[in-house]
């Protein structure tokens, strides 16, 4: 409105201007000026005072602790600097960790979320009654996670577990899951797959349902198949989600601690994820340290340098998948 | 998005190190009452005594928190680190004591109380547990013990042609190397059923049975190099490890439960508190095939527990009244006879109403008598302020050795290197 006053006010010859009156600047207008620039900044300042207090204190708090000699009661006991992390590098049970929490990361998640994938692909047709299919995948997820464990344990029992009973029916010797690295690694990766795959395909079914129908339409024209339309259609369509899931399973992934604890039936007060701490993760590793021998410098230690393998990792996932899910 | 994302769920995570355990300390009421708060695990059996100790205080009102015995140290810790949100009184579990006195500073000294003026209820022992700096620092006192006896199942005995007479058990075995000797004829009569359900409470029973253990009475240093006994613990828990007779179990896990429904093990070390375990595990159909009797060696302890008053509590004063009332002998008489935890002063578990107590499921053992004379010879191992750092080293050499994962003498060395780094 301004403006358009001042630039016809200019097509007038100079000499005979009385200068414009300058706009009227009330205190509704200056309300309004500060509503648009601070505002929304109000409105996400929960978030960041809540991140500060519950998030980047406790973060940077814990990076403090790792740099003293800190019992877990007495507290502070004297600034070592960096001695907890060169320690943590020449610790072989922090390797041995390191091993277990990739080895899980990888052997849960890639089939995980290719399963999901899959289950979420099927659930895209048409189904009857598909509320309760759909319903149904996410079941494992909302189970206490406790009371998974539980049933897994009992599933692979080694004297009187089902799994066992099972592999004796196609004469397969019983296997002592807990006991053996592999045995242990694959008893909880199903235990992980079990509760996170359903909740992954339903991610997946809401992105597939909003790619556009008629691109199959002329894809089917085309003569595709069906198995080339998912490949070339689907996937690409929903790479920001594939995205999202890769990135939410590595954080996950790498912080596992549940599962594998409850798995462990000297549960937190005795177990080390096992006797050759065949199935121990870093978290488990770091509740070890800092909550049962009062180890709390080098607790957070542990870890600060799990945050910083996470970042990695999800970094290099978030690459990984752009790259491979662009390729359609 | 991804860095975020990535930043706030690591940030969570670290929470964890910071966040002191929640809950409310003591507090006035608003009706002027005295709220003191007892954080327990398992069953302590106080809820009559509680009521009663209400009655008769009208100005106090207590609260129970029990959670379960594995998280209820890891809480209490944190929440003396935080400084708050501490019970008023606090059960402390005689495997951790030796941990909580190091950091004695954060409990008040009983002692200034008067605690010392009721040494004299408790067995010698089982007081000195609960004290430091030479007996001038009182940290807790104690409640129940846990006595050592040995369970075995009288129809696998049978089986294997031993005797089922629970005296003439006890005879079989004076002596660990006995109690071996017993598990091979037992094996080659039965070999399908295993002697002993983990080698690992056996180890601790032997050990338990020394005076000194890991560390030193004198000055609380690492000693195993120097300590044959832990080496011989060690080798014979682990010889039944290496002949197959144990069942490779945790013990009390849900594993454990199963192989007592099924029978698959003959023997348990067992101290008091764990019949109840074992009868809940084995179920009505096994009762009278279980029977109990006095363990090799000579007895031992394993468990029982102290209550003390962290300083950060509002009340002390009032917090030890109650604690002293909680533990006396009254009171663990009364304890005894309404769960069955095993009291720790002399005065009750000689009384008569005590030795004359019978356990109908175990074949009607007399087990007020067996656990209470069992209690009178003991001498209990020292505790050094670093053996919950050590212990799992050594137990899961034997779970190894068990599985047959390794050598017995292999996983020994890889023990002692392990727990040599975890003392540094």
């Amino acid at each position: 409105m301004t403006v358009l006053r001042n630039h016809t006010e200019a097509a007038v010859p100079a000499a005979s201007v009385v200068p414009p009156e300058p706009p009227k600047r009330t205190w509704r207008d200056a309300l309004g000026r500060w509503d648009g620039k601070y505002t929304p900044y109000l409105i996400i300042a929960p978030f960041f005072l809540i991140f500060g207090v519950f998030g980047l204190y406790p973060l940077l708090f814990t990076a403090w602790v790792s740099l003293h000699d800190w019992e877990l009661i007495d507290g502070d006991q004297g600034f070592v600097g960096l001695a907890n992390y060169t320690q943590l590098l020449s610790d072989s049970h922090f390797w041995n960790a390191l091993f277990n929490t990739l080895s899980l990361f990888v052997l849960s998640t890639v089939p995980q979320l290719l399963a999901a994938l899959g289950l979420a692909a099927m659930l895209d047709r048409g189904l009857r009654a598909k509320a309760f299919w759909r319903a149904g995948v996410l079941l494992p997820n909302i189970i206490s996670v406790a009371a998974v464990a539980l049933v897994f344990a009992q599933l692979y029992g080694r004297d009187f577990g089902m799994v066992n009973y099972v592999l004796g029916l196609v004469g397969i010797d019983p296997v002592d899951w807990r006991a053996e690295t592999w045995a242990s690694h694959l008893a909880i990766s199903s235990m992980v797959m079990w509760r996170w795959t359903g909740y992954n395909a339903l991610l997946y079914l809401a992105a597939m349902q909003s790619v556009p129908k008629d691109m199959y339409e002329s894809a089917m024209l085309d003569g595709a198949s069906r198995w080339r339309m998912f490949w070339a259609i689907t996937v690409p369509s929903i790479r920001p989600t594939i995205l999202f899931t890769v990135v939410t399973s590595t954080i996950f992934g790498l912080q596992l601690f549940a599962e594998p604890q409850l798995f462990d039936p000297g549960g937190t007060a005795l177990g080390t994820g096992g006797a050759d701490r065949q199935f121990q993760t870093l978290v488990m590793y770091l509740y070890e340290k800092g909550f049962r021998l009062f180890d709390a410098g080098y607790s957070a230690a542990i870890a600060w340098m799990l945050f910083l393998l996470v970042l990695v990792v999800a970094l290099v996932n978030f690459r990984l998948a752009r790259r491979i899910a662009s390729k359609g | 998005m991804s860095r975020r994302l990535v930043c706030s769920v690591a940030a969570t995570l670290v929470v964890v190190l910071a966040a002191a355990g929640c809950g409310g300390g003591s507090s006035a009421t608003s009706d002027g009452k005295i709220k003191l708060s007892i954080g327990l695990f398992s069953d302590f059996g106080y809820d009559n005594l509680i009521k009663d100790y209400q009655a008769a205080h009208p100005n106090i009102e207590v609260e129970q928190r029990k959670v379960k015995m594995e998280q209820h140290h890891t809480q209490l810790a944190t929440q003396l680190a935080g400084g708050r949100g501490a019970a008023d009184i606090v059960a402390i579990e005689e495997g951790a004591v030796a941990q909580f006195r190091a950091s004695k500073d954060k409990f008040a000294n009983l002692a200034d109380f008067g605690a010392k003026d009721l040494k004299s209820q408790w067995a010698d022992w089982k007081w000195n547990q609960g004290t430091t700096d030479n007996g001038d620092f009182v940290l807790g006192l104690g409640t129940d013990m846990g006595s050592l006896g040995l369970c075995y199942r009288r129809d696998l005995f049978e089986l294997a042609g031993l005797p089922t007479d629970r005296a003439e058990v006890a005879k079989l075995w004076p002596t660990w190397a006995d109690y071996a000797k017993v598990a091979d004829t037992f094996t080659a009569k039965t070999p399908d059923v295993k002697f002993v359900d983990t080698s690992r409470n056996v180890y601790k029973a032997i050990l338990d049975q020394t005076e000194e253990g890991y560390f030193a009475k004198s000055d609380d240093s690492f000693i195993v190099e120097k300590n044959d006994k832990v080496k011989q613990a060690f080798d014979q828990a682990a010889s039944l490890g290496t002949k197959k007779q144990t069942n490779a179990l945790e013990p009390f896990s849900q594993d454990w439960n199963v192989a007592l429904k099924q029978g698959s093990f003959a023997t348990t070390t067992c101290p008091a508190w764990s019949l109840a375990l074992i009868k809940a595990g084995a179920g009505d159909s096994a009762a009278g095939k279980w029977d109990v009797t006095t363990a090799p060696g000579g007895g031992g302890n394993w468990g029982g527990s102290f209550l003390a008053v962290p300083k950060q509590g509002e009340h002390a004063k009032e917090a030890y009244e109650l604690a002293k009332f909680l533990t006396s002998p009254d009171a663990q008489k009364r304890i005894f006879k309404e769960t069955g935890n095993l009291p720790s002063q002399p005065s009750v578990y000689k009384d008569t109403e005590v030795t004359a107590t019978i356990n109908e499921y175990f074949n009607k053992a007399p087990v007020g008598q067996i656990f209470g004379s069992s209690a009178d010879s003991l001498k209990p191992t020292y505790r050094g302020s670093k053996d919950s750092k050590v212990t799992p080293v050594f137990n899961n050499a034997l779970q190894r050795v068990e599985q047959g994962k390794q050598p017995a003498a292999e996983a020994y060395a890889q023990a002692l290197k392990e727990a040599q780094d975890a003392v540094k």
